[in-house]
């Protein structure tokens, strides 16, 4: 089967956080004698995401293999003799070997296993589903205190969502910089028009939760992010107004401009 | 690199998220336009030649750019090569932009940015971290530092 190993590997080098780190011995992989003996080999592995890595050394320049932590479990094992700390990383799937690999200590075996247990990608998944409902609901309370006064709200409000920014428009990176964890946002004065601006936002967060179908520009909206967006819109419009008639009639309506 | 085939072709016969024949081109030059059974799996999309039950082969979807190309049509490159693309052509347009926004969210990467926003958005709101109920607050992928490394 092809992979795109060399953005693989080029995954594995770059600045993107690492979720955990250290030395563990292997004995797994293919190449290797089935039953594990000996010692094992003494690798410096980096766990990104669902991805397990392991490098020759810390300054290892290319990964010397790939586990993929999806559909797997990971269990406490007995180690070769005389290897303490040993876990192994085990497979639903048949036919697949279990990956055994040994930490130096107690403290390491045991953050490797939790780290290694919440790798998989549902996991992730569900943590931030969880999360995205959670804020939908306090939004949803802020939202119904600040309904009374929305007037004095809306003048304060400012046409721009900050929030979005830390999504960028690529897939995990942004356009500018590899390593930066901004996407490409300019702030709300700048932004050229009203529909571009919805159109980028539903590609952010709020999109997981918005339906097939479901329209942003309706009030009756159950997703707060969107219902949010749209109002951001519409007090964008406003705004303009507001400066158009306040350059018109200039000296007695600059209060007006402030935001 | 070393990997054990085995365990992706598990993975490529789990729960898809999006699957669909597509035409589908490499970045080789002069690469043919082939129908491939093109399936959507975590931060991997195997694509299978539409009679077969083994992928022909998978991309992971790290830090991958996906562009629209002519109409119906899109483009995935990595970022280390952008002009190395793989293409895709679709049926319809609106199968093109489902696609599109499937890949764009289809990154771990893109999950840890969503809740680390989420997390920090909860805060402002309610003062309290969400993640403490967890137990995982703690954990180095939820780090808003990570985002800066």
């Amino acid at each position: 089967m092809k992979l795109n190993e060399r953005s693989v590997a080029h995954y594995a080098l770059s600045d993107s956080p690492a979720d955990h780190t250290g030395f563990l011995r292997t004995w797994g992989g293919p190449g290797t004698p089935s039953t594990p003996s000996g010692t094992g080999r003494r690798c410096w592995f980096v766990l990104k995401g669902n991805l397990l890595f392991s490098f020759e050394s810390r300054e290892g320049r290319a990964p010397l293999s790939l586990v993929v932590l999806e559909g797997c479990t990971v269990e406490l094992a007995e180690a070769p003799v005389p290897e303490e700390f040993a876990f192994a990383i085990c497979f639903d799937a048949p036919g697949v070997r279990p990956h055994l690999l040994a930490a130096e200590g107690p403290a390491a075996q045991e953050a490797w296993v939790k780290a290694l247990s919440r790798a998989s990608f549902g996991y992730m998944r569900l943590v931030v589903r969880e999360l995205e409902s959670q804020l939908q609901d306090a939004r949803q309370s802020l939202a119904l205190q600040c309904r009374s006064s929305w007037k004095s709200v809306a003048g304060r409000c400012k046409p721009q969502a900050p929030n979005h920014r830390s999504v960028g428009l690529e897939n995990g990176h942004s356009l500018s910089k590899d390593s930066s964890p901004v996407g490409l946002v300019e702030e709300g004065g700048s932004r050229s028009s009203g529909r571009g601006l919805a159109e980028w936002e539903l590609q952010g967060p709020a999109s997981l939760l918005l339906g097939r179908g479901q329209s942003p520009v309706s009030p009756e909206t159950s997703c707060f992010s969107t219902l949010h967006d749209w109002y951001g819109q519409e007090i964008m419009e406003l705004r303009q107004c507001w400066q158009q008639r306040a350059q018109r009639n200039q000296p007695k309506c600059e209060e007006q401009d402030k935001p | 690199m070393r990997y054990n085939e085995k365990e992706l072709q598990a993975l490529s016969r789990q729960p898809a998220e999006m699957a669909a024949e597509l035409g589908m081109r490499g970045p080789k030059k002069g690469s043919v336009l082939k129908r491939r059974l093109v399936k959507l799996v975590v931060n991997f999309l195997f694509y299978f030649r539409t009679d077969e039950a083994e992928p022909v082969g998978a991309l992971l979807l790290e830090r991958c750019r996906v562009i629209r190309e002519e109409p119906g049509a899109f483009s995935i490159s990595f970022i280390e090569d952008p002009e190395r693309k793989y293409h895709f052509e679709c049926s319809s347009e609106e199968q093109c932009q489902e696609w599109m926004e499937a890949l764009r969210r289809a990154s771990y990467e893109f999950m840890r940015r969503s809740l680390i926003f989420y997390r920090n958005e909860i805060r402002k709101v309610t003062g309290k971290d969400p993640l403490e109920q967890f137990g995982i607050s703690e954990e180095a992928r939820f780090q808003l530092s990570g985002l800066q490394a």
